[in-house]
Order: structure tokens, then sequence, then C-alpha cells
């Protein structure tokens, strides 16, 4: 490994990476737009330049020559170097903007040039307080501008596709959005067009920047000339609290933050993953949180009647208690956690019914082997490796019709609304429903309905297509849960600007619902079974211990990455649905 | 929610208005194909072979329009995105419709002390037109042009791209709007090196039709 | 210091010789044509490494602006692997403004290029070489189309050239207008169908090149060179001219002297010689103010600075210049400096490729200055302001071209100050002391 020194510091760093990535690494900040750690570097923003030197080597020894206090004469270049483009070199010695003066004033200069024709319309640009321009100008650049002229006019609020808006203007040439659509997503949308000062981003006529990945080049963009259709001026980014989760669109568990504000999701950005999503997010991982806000229901219900969570739990449980275990069929859910299906698989053991089983939805064709999947669902392998099987719609009605099912619990899903069986196959049935929404096409059969916590409201844990177990954290408080009271809750809030815009804490937007860890306990002590735990951490916990297709998936090694399942093998056909 | 001033998104401007040229002519002939096999023939990648293809493609229809570096990119198989790119780098190739006869004016400085500035007014007063516009009757474009290599017989200008006009006055730009005006190119012109007039007593080559001499450049009247 | 091209006024020509029709394939061949390439094809006493040895000796230096020695240049290529390609790019993308040299050796003696190309071929065992010629230059791409195809038919160019086991291959690659294709990274790029875009150096063009495979590019004039040095000795080569960039140089004149034109001569004219003597002294009479030795990019120099000072890279450093093309423009004394640096600052704005921020936004900017002050609108500190928008760009780009922008505006500002000063507006200060005297 080779030595080098940054800033009178020496440290050890990869062989064969760039100067500016083991900077980085050892998180010394050097100031840069272009360079991107998964593309090409064309270090055309030189704003990372350094002084870089190297030990002079004595001709004909090959050894290095040293000075008369015995360290080792150094050669500086005689030009300042991109650190983004220089591969880093065992003895190289660099000076940055903290020790060398050239380098100061060249960042400085350089970031001049980058403003003499941005707009600087920061307080109506969208990606103001979330803008590597902005921060690095108040941090390395220059008090004002010399500029008196009249700055180069180009295309604004121009929709580039249908979810990304381009002002040419505040573009400064960095040339990630384009290397992003050649290097990563292979669309080849997007080229820059004309020469010099006047070009920018852009399609070539007749082509719309629709590709299913678009949105990235908004996160990457270093400025706010490229910003979401959806999301422009919808909030700013320090208004809203960001929480690091997953998405729940498919089953990749791309990893991602939800920008929550008064408890409504407005936003959805990548988290980078290197193990799952690397630094990207589908569109639909992005376009998908209006579910969170939207058609929410109000409190659990009993045939209709509003009650309270009490009076709702007892009803469930009555139910489950006068009939024969072989007469109630259980449905878990691909959208519910590992958590959650795990307890609703004991409280059907308990009540002396099979395994549940769980809706699958898969959309064929709809998977691109890259972070969208055929399956549409977030959880189906945590239900998979927990012994549940993907429920046959023909079995299901030919059992529901004969008569041999007189409860049906459905746990976060809607066999209604995805064609499982028809409203007309359930009557006569008694059905117990958790379900996120008021429009759920099964709620009308319902005998008792009880509200549910989503993803972004609740602790627990999904397993993605590849087996990698990762944590859900709650970005928005619900009415069932004193954010700041449950452990599990409060500290994994971790907002990363601690912003007081975010009025959490008023009642307004909180659903009344119940996370499954808490609805599912309270139902089967009504059985007469305890399902007390501390929260889905020692849930998991027990899981990780107890079951081999969860070994090892503790809370702790899942921490922010999430935790690697081994594989396990394609379990045999189960016997009630084959 | 805070309510912005929200500036309207405009939808992606129609830059694909009616196509210039019609579905049916949008194609490369047998023999244009063959051509361009050959030039692809002669680069390890096909991508090398699209400016000349762009060139073709220019001729062909007399400038680009979209559809035609689509063509362009759908006979190499390369992205679209790439060859608009590239057709946009360079400025010879014309992205609007241009005159049936564009003067570049070479105004670079040598050409800039030696008179090409009144070169370009006389043709912009001439023709009613500015730099950069093309007469009413699409006959003839006007431009700015950069250093075209031909400083010693300044100040010049170049033809749509082809044949040069060397040691401009007026009563040579006179000459040729009149003969491009009848359809006559101008024909190449050859300038004889001033040591092969002492030594060769004129042009060495026997083949060309026209030849100049580096004359004594005129006096400059505009320098801007 | 004096003139180091000895008798020049009895040179004979070598490069462009005095021959009728020249550029004709037979005419050629009658005049020694092609008899480099056979001697060193067929003889035990050439191989490729002593061919590549004899440029070294010779002392060439390219003619495309930096003045780099050939032979050396040839010698960074890694050894020949029969599995990867390795290319040859002849740079005839002439559009540094006051250069027009390369031109003249397209129309006049094409077989010449393509001699030295095939011997460069096969000093560094190469099977394609390209010719990049600018798109402007279309009638000469046109002329030298038809003379290749000759020399291909006469088994020059193509399989097994003159009965050897060398074959190599000459295409002929069409430009589309833009200056910044004369850098050779980006003449690599706009070569591979991309944006002509500089690259980042390292690595150098021998290292990855055209298609990432090892790459020599050279100038037109270069390799015309090269046939001559083979055919009459590295030792002749260098005793021509200025012993530190030996060898004829065409001079390209233009401007304001009574006969301007493409001159050959031995390297090391004096300035003044070339003025005076060789194209026919200046324009009317008039006297000269300033000169600019090689294109627009080197530093301007004021009459009082060319005493003395010949045209070499030496000689012209230390008069605070450089050789650059060889491409002179003489201006006289009713020259505008302010416009003149005015148009220059255009022309780079207008040509920068747009990659690197201190040049796609500083060329511009200077533009807007120096526009300003020639128009009557300009600030005393705007001097100052330009002198320091240089430094910001000088070296901090990824190419040369913000460098070549920035050189000429410090340096002709600092030498043609007080003209400058003459057109800003007044500064506040003098005006009050102006009016406090009166």
């Amino acid at each position: 490994m080779p030595k080098i020194t940054i800033d009178n510091r020496t440290i050890e760093v990869e062989d064969g990476v760039t100067l500016l990535q083991s900077c980085l690494d050892e998180d010394l900040e050097i100031p840069h737009f272009c360079y991107h750690p998964a593309m090409t570097a064309p270090a055309n923003c030189r704003q990372c330049l350094v002084e870089v030197g190297m030990p002079r080597v004595d001709r004909e020894t090959r050894e290095r020559v040293m000075d008369e206090d015995g360290n080792p004469v150094i050669d500086f270049m005689p030009k300042l170097q991109t650190s983004c483009s220089m591969k880093v070199a065992d003895g190289m010695v660099v000076r940055s903007h903290r020790t060398s003066e050239l380098v100061k004033r060249a960042q400085k200069d350089n970031l001049e040039f980058l403003l003499i024709n941005h707009p600087l319309d920061c307080p109506i640009c969208d990606q103001a307080g979330n803008c590597p321009l902005q921060n690095q100008t108040y941090k390395y650049g220059p008090e004002g501008s010399r500029f008196e002229f009249r700055k180069v006019a180009k295309p604004k609020n121009i929709e580039l596709g249908p979810r990304v808006v381009l002002d040419g203007e505040r573009c400064i040439n960095c040339t990630r959005c384009t290397r992003f659509t050649q290097e990563i997503s292979g669309s080849h949308q997007l080229t820059i067009i004309e020469r010099g000062v006047r070009n920018y981003p852009m399609t070539p006529p007749g082509v719309v920047f629709d590709e299913p990945y678009s949105m990235n080049v908004i996160d990457i963009c270093p400025v706010g000339a490229l910003t979401s259709k959806d999301h422009r001026f919808k909030a700013r980014i320090w208004e809203m609290s960001q929480t690091p989760s997953i998405s729940t669109t498919n089953a990749k568990g791309s990893n991602c933050v939800y920008h929550v504000k008064d408890n409504l999701v407005l936003n959805i950005t990548t988290r980078t993953n290197m193990g799952v999503n690397e630094f990207w997010l589908a569109d639909e991982d992005r376009l998908d949180y209006k579910k969170f806000n939207e058609n929410r229901p109000d409190g659990p219900t009993v045939r209709g009647q509003a009650r309270d969570w009490d009076a709702a739990w007892t009803e469930a449980a009555t139910l489950l208690s006068g009939v024969d275990g072989a007469r109630i069929q259980f449905l878990g859910s691909a959208h519910a956690t590992t958590e959650d299906n795990y307890l609703l698989s004991r409280l059907a053991a308990h009540v002396g019914a099979d395994t549940p089983s769980y809706i699958p939805h898969i959309e064929e064709g709809h998977g691109d082997g890259w972070l969208r999947t055929d399956d549409r669902a977030p959880n189906s392998q945590g239900c998979e490796r927990l012994g549940f099987f993907p429920v046959d719609a023909d079995v299901l009605k030919s059992r529901l019709s004969a008569g041999e099912i007189d409860v049906l619990y459905v746990m976060e899903d809607d066999p209604v609304g995805t064609g499982v069986c028809a409203l007309s196959d359930l009557e006569g049935v008694k059905i117990i429903l958790h379900h996120y929404h008021s429009t759920n096409a099964t709620l009308p059969a319902a005998s008792v309905a009880l509200p549910a916590a989503m993803a972004v409201e609740t602790v627990g844990t999904f397993v993605n297509c590849d087996g990698h177990a990762q944590r859900l954290r709650p970005a928005k408080a619900i009415r069932g849960v004193n954010r700041t009271l449950a452990m599990e809750v409060g500290k994994s809030r971790a907002d990363l600007h601690g912003t007081p815009f975010d009025r959490w804490y008023t009642e307004s937007n909180m659903v009344d619902c119940e996370p499954g860890w808490v609805s599912i306990p309270a139902i089967a002590e009504r059985v007469g079974l305890n399902l007390s735990y501390k929260g889905p951490r020692a849930i998991m916990a027990e899981l990780s211990d107890s079951n081999p297709a969860f070994q090892g998936a503790t809370y702790d090694a899942m921490g922010e990455w999430g935790f690697r399942l081994d594989v396990v093998g394609q379990s045999e056909p189960h016997p009630q649905t084959a | 929610m805070t309510d912005f001033i929200k500036n309207p998104v405009v939808p992606l401007p129609d830059r694909m208005p009616d196509p210039v040229v019609a579905k049916d002519d949008l194609f490369f002939t047998e023999d244009e194909k063959k051509q361009i096999a050959t030039w692809v023939s002669r680069y390890p990648t096909a991508d090398g072979a699209v400016m000349r293809v762009l060139w073709l493609a220019q001729e062909k229809f007399g400038f680009l329009p979209p559809e035609a570096v689509q063509l362009v990119a759908d006979t190499l198989d390369m992205p679209y995105a790439k060859v608009y790119g590239v057709a946009t780098f360079y400025t010879q190739y014309f992205k609007e419709k241009k005159g049936t006869y564009v003067f570049d004016v070479c105004t670079c400085f040598s050409c800039q002390m030696c008179g090409g500035y009144d070169m370009l007014h006389y043709l912009e007063d001439k023709l009613s037109i500015h730099a950069g516009d093309t007469t009413e009757d699409g006959l003839f474009t006007v431009q700015e042009a950069e250093c075209l290599g031909a400083c010693g017989s300044a100040p010049m200008l170049q033809v749509t791209n082809g044949p040069y006009v060397h040691n401009l006055t007026r009563e040579k730009i006179d000459a040729l709007i009149d003969a491009l005006r009848e359809g006559n190119m101008p024909q190449f012109e050859s300038v004889t090196l001033p040591q092969d007039e002492n030594e060769l007593g004129g042009n060495r080559r026997t083949d060309v039709a026209r030849t100049t001499t580096y004359t004594t450049p005129p006096v400059s009247e505009t320098v801007k | 210091m004096a003139s180091k091209a000895g008798d020049w006024r009895n040179y004979e020509r070598v490069l462009l010789p005095p021959v009728k029709d020249l550029h004709r394939l037979d005419v050629f061949e009658n005049h020694g044509g092609y008899d480099a390439l056979r001697q060193a094809l067929t003889t035990e006493k050439w191989n490729p490494s002593s061919v590549t040895e004899e440029v070294k000796k010779s002392g060439l230096r390219g003619r495309g602006g930096a003045g780099f020695p050939t032979g050396l240049k040839w010698t960074f290529m890694p050894p020949a692997n029969p599995d990867i390609p390795r290319f040859i790019c002849c740079n005839a993308d002439e559009s540094e403004p006051g250069t027009f040299k390369d031109r003249q050796v397209m129309e006049y003696n094409p077989h010449r290029i393509f001699e030295g190309m095939i011997l460069a071929g096969y000093a560094m065992t190469i099977k394609t070489a390209y010719l990049y010629v600018r798109g402007e230059y279309a009638d000469w791409i046109t002329h030298m189309e038809r003379e290749l195809e000759k020399a291909y038919a006469k088994g020059y160019v193509g399989k097994n050239i003159m009965g050897s086991d060398f074959s190599m291959d000459i295409v002929i690659h069409k430009g589309a207008g833009a200056y910044i294709c004369g850098e050779e990274s980006s003449l690599m790029n706009s070569l591979e169908g991309k944006r002509a875009y500089p690259r980042i150096k390292p690595p150098f063009p021998a290292q990855k090149g055209i298609w990432n495979y090892p790459t020599t590019i050279n100038n037109v004039e270069t390799f015309a060179h090269v046939p001559l040095i083979l055919s009459r000795g590295a030792d002749w080569f260098s005793s021509i001219g200025a012993p530190s960039s030996p060898g004829p140089v065409l001079y390209g004149i233009s401007g304001h002297v009574n006969r301007p034109g493409v001159y050959e001569y031995p390297s090391g004219m004096l300035i003044s010689d070339l003025i005076d003597h060789v194209a026919g002294g200046m324009r009317g009479g008039k006297k000269l103010k300033a000169v600019v030795p090689g294109g627009s990019s080197v530093p301007v120099l004021r009459a009082d600075m060319i005493d003395g000072v010949a045209m070499d890279p030496d000689s012209l450093r230390e008069a605070g210049s450089m050789l650059g093309t060889a491409g002179m423009l003489v201006m006289d004394e009713d020259t505008d400096m302010v416009s003149f640096l005015r148009r220059i600052t255009r022309f780079y704005h207008h040509e920068s490729c747009g990659q690197c921020t201190p040049c796609r936004e500083g060329t511009g900017w200077l533009e807007n200055i120096v526009t300003r002050i020639d128009e009557g609108e300009g600030n005393m500190k705007d001097l100052d302001l330009l002198i320091d928008l240089c430094s910001q760009m000088e070296g901090r780009t990824v190419c040369a071209l913000a460098d070549a922008a920035a050189w000429p505006v410090r340096h002709t500002i600092t030498r043609f100050r007080e003209e400058f000063e003459a057109k800003c507006r007044p500064s506040l200060v003098a005006t009050h002391v102006e009016s406090a005297a009166v």
C-alpha cells in the first residue's frame, strides 16, 4: 500500500485509486464538481487542483535523494494537478488548500469563473441548501464578482423529459448527467450540445429524456440545472427531515432517503449502498411517495363502524377463537416487515391454522436486471424465508366457494384489489384486515379493519431479492406510537438537518394506525398467546437465533448497509397450494 | 406548503418541426452506402466515419436537419445523441437551412489587418443583410469566419465550405456574386509562391485553371 | 544576435523545390520522389531503428507549434506487438491564425507528405496512418485524395510497398471546423467520432492514443522533412540554419508587407531580414509597429524588440516570444493594437471547446473586457483585471488553449499598455487631479 503525505499528514492509501478519492476516503475535503466515483473522470471542472510533488530519485542509483536532515527531497510539478485524474504513488506529497496559498487561490479563481455565467438565483433554486456549488462558494469562493457583463442566455425551465427539468444557465458543464446516460444507464439520451461557453446538456431533437433512471441526474447534478419536475418548488431541503431507509416499490430494496415535513413524505432520493443499489435509484422508487400521504384510514373499524383499538382487537380475537383452526386462512404480506409476518405465523400456529401464505405481486417484464424487479413488493424473500408460499388464487377461490374457510386473516394486503379473489367470493367469510389505505378493495367485506403502519412509519426488516436483509427506519410519526418514547423509533430517527421546520409532533397529518408488532401481540394476548417483545429488535434477534434462514441478521449486524443472508434452497412445493 | 412564485415549466421546445426532408427521400442510396462502408472499413470502429458521413448527409440534404442526423446515427449504428453532439460541435455542419451559397468571410487577425471587415461589411451592404443572415431569396448567407488558413492572400472568403476566393476586392466580390447568380461556382484558384515567381516565372502548377499571386495587402479601412 | 540562417540569399529550396508540377506523381518520381522510401525499404542500410536514429540525429523539431524533437517522440512508442494496433496521425488541421504553410505543402508537394508518413510508419512499425485535414481545406482534400489514389496504384502506399513486406494505409480524414482539433488529443477524439474535447495527459498518445492504441502525431511539415533527412543525411539537415532547431522552415508571412506568402528558408532567419528582404519590406513604406512571430498564440513583439532576433526557439525566447508555427503577422504603425487584441480574444472565445471552466468562462470574459475598452467604455482597472484573469487561466486547464488565449492578452497589454490606457476612460483619480490643477 503506497504512503502519501497530504498537508503534512502521512496516510496509507489503496493502490491504483485517484488522489481525490483517497482524500475523500480519509474525510479530507477537496472541493470538486465533475468527479463521481462511479464514472470516468474528465477533469473538466478544474476545481480539485492541488500541488503534487514526488520524491527526487537519483538517476543512477535509483534511490531517493535525501536532504541534510535525512528527509527525501521533493520535486513539485510545475503546474497544479487535478486530484481526480492523478493516481496515487508511493512517496507522493500533496498540498491542498489547507496548506497552500497557491491552491487556495486557484480554487477561488475557479469558482469566480464558474459563477460569472451562473444565474445566482439561489433564492428560487430547488438545489439551494443542498448545492455543491453554493456550499463550496461559501467555503472557498471569492467574496464578490468582478464580472460586469451580460450573462450568456440559455434555455431555462425546459422539460427534458416527464420527470426532469433543465435550467441551462445554471449548468456548469461538469457532464455528470451525460456521462450517466452514457456510462451507467446506457440510454444515451443526453449529450452536451454546441461548443464553448454556449454548451449545455440536451437531448437530441425529438428525443424525450424518459429513461426509467432519469432522475438520478438530479442527484448527481452539482448545481440546480437539473431538478425534479415533481418536487419543484414544493419544499426547501432544510425544511424537511431526512431519514435513511429503503424503498418499497420493488424487491431490490434500493436504499433511499425519505424527506418528510409535517408527517408528509415529500420526496425520495437515493442513498448510497455499494452492496445494493450503489449510487442509483430508479425513478419509480422516487415517485412512489404519495401512497404514504394519501387515502390513509382514520382508526380501526368493526363491520364498518369506527371503534377504538381495544374493541377492534377484542373483536378480532373473538373471531379467531370461535373457529376450528383448520378453517382459518392466514395471508401474510410481502409488503409487511419480516417481524410482523413472523408474529403472524406464530399467531396462526397458536390457533391451529396452517402457515400463512402471501400474495405475490409479480409483474412480468417489469424488471430490467438492474434496480427494478418483476416483483413489485419489497419483502417476498422475507415471507419465503419464513416458510410462506405464494397463495394460489384458484385453490383459495375453490376453498372459499366450497365453504372451507370461515375466517380470512389478511396482513397488510388487498386480496380483492390484487385479483386473488372477488368480493363475491368472500360472502359469509369473516375477514380480519390490516390495511394501509381507505381505498383497499377488500375493506368493504372486512369484519375488523385495522389500519397498519406503512414502511415509513414502522421499524422492521425487509429482505431483498438477493437475500440482503435491511432495516426500515420510521421517517414520519403515527398516532399510535410515540416516537420519542419507543426507544427504537426515537433512536433511529437520524435527521440530517434536525430541522425545526418539520413539525412532526403536531397531530394534523398523523395517521391513526398501528404497526403489526403492536396489533398482532394485542390480538394474540386476547387469544391466550404471549407475543410481547421489547419491540421489533427483540423479534429479529429471536428470529436470527432460531431460524437458519435469518441467521445472523440482528439489527446491529444489519446496521446502515444491511446484512447478506445465506442462500436458502428452493423449498418443496406447499402441500396446500400445490 | 409555502407557495413560491412558480416559474412555468415549458415543454421541450419542438425541435422536430415538420421534417425538412420528406420521409421518402430520407435514405442513403446503394452507392452512398457502399461509399460509407468503405469509410467505415478504414477505422477500428464505425464511429470514426461519422464526420465523413455527416458531410455526405449535408451535401445530400443541403444542411443537417435532425432527421438527417438521425439517419447518420442509424446508418453507423451510433447513439443519436452522440452524433447530434458531434454535429453541433463543429462550425461547418449547418444545423439550420442556409443560403444556396454561404460566404465564410475570414476576419481573423491577418485578414482583419488587411481589410477582412471591409469586405464583410461590403458584402453585408451589397446583400442588405447582417453577418449570420440569409438573403430573402435564399441565395446567399454571409458569415464571419475564423482563420481559414490563407493569411498571405488576405482578405479572403470561402464559398459554401468549398473553393477559396483570395485577395478579395470589391470588384472581385461583385464579379463573384454575379457569377454565383448564374450558378457558376468559382474554380479552384492556386496561389503562386513568391519564390516560384522568381525561380519559375509563375505558378508551378500547369493543371489549374486559375492562379493568383500573393499581393500587397490592401489598407484596411475598418479594423473591428 | 545575428542571423543563423547563413547564406540564405543563395539557399536552394528542398521542401518545395522549384519544379513545375511537382505535385504530380510522375514529376515527383522523376525528381527523386519515393527514393528515400525505396532506400529504406529495400536496402540493408536501413531498418526501423536506424531510420528513427537518423531522424533523431538530424535534430528535426516538430513544426506544428510546440517544437518537440521528432525522433525522440518516435522513441516513446512502446515496442511493437502484432496484436495491438498502432497508428500514425498527420496533423493537417492547420488553424492557428497566421499559419498557412501546410496548405502549400499539400498543394504543391503532397507526395512528400505521404512519403514521410510511410517512412515514419516503417520506423515505428505502424500499419495505418490518418491524415487529419481541416474541413475548410476541402479543395486540397480532393486534390490529395486524387494523388493518394495514384500512389496506391503505383504501390507506394498499401500492401507490400515496393515489394517489401512492409504494408501501410493512409486514410485522409476530413474535419469540420474546430480550431481545437489541432490540439493532438482532441484531434484523436475527433478521429474517433466524438466531440473534440482534449484529453488529460498523461497518458500520452504514445501510450494511449487513437482508440487507446499507441499513436504518434506529427505536423505536415514535420513529416515532409523526413524523406530529405534520409536521402541527404542527418548531418546535412542539421547543418541548415539554427543549430538548436535546424532544417529548412516554411515561413508564412502575412500582414502589412509588400510580398506576403510562404517562403522556404533555413531556420533562424532574422525577423528583420524576413520583413525587409524576403517579404519586400513594409507596405507603403510605413514603419513597423509589431510582429507576431508564430501564430496568434505567441506573444507579440514590439518593433523595438526584434533587433537581431532570429526565428529560432532560443532567440525568440530571449526576446520574449516563441517560434510557434513560424506563421508571422507583420503590423505597421497604423495598426490599432486594441482592436488587434479584440479580434484575437474573439477568436479564442469562439474556439474554446467548453470543457474546462477557466477557458470556457475566461475566454468570453476576456473578449467582453477588451471589446469594452476598444469601444471606449473601459476603465483603467480593466487592464489589471485582464492580466489577473490571464493568471487565473494559465496552466489550469486540460489543454493549452487557455494559455494560448491568455498569452496574447498579457503580452499585448504589457507591451502596448499606453495604447490601451489611451482608449480607457480616464480614471476618477486622474480627473480629480486635473480639475484641481485648473
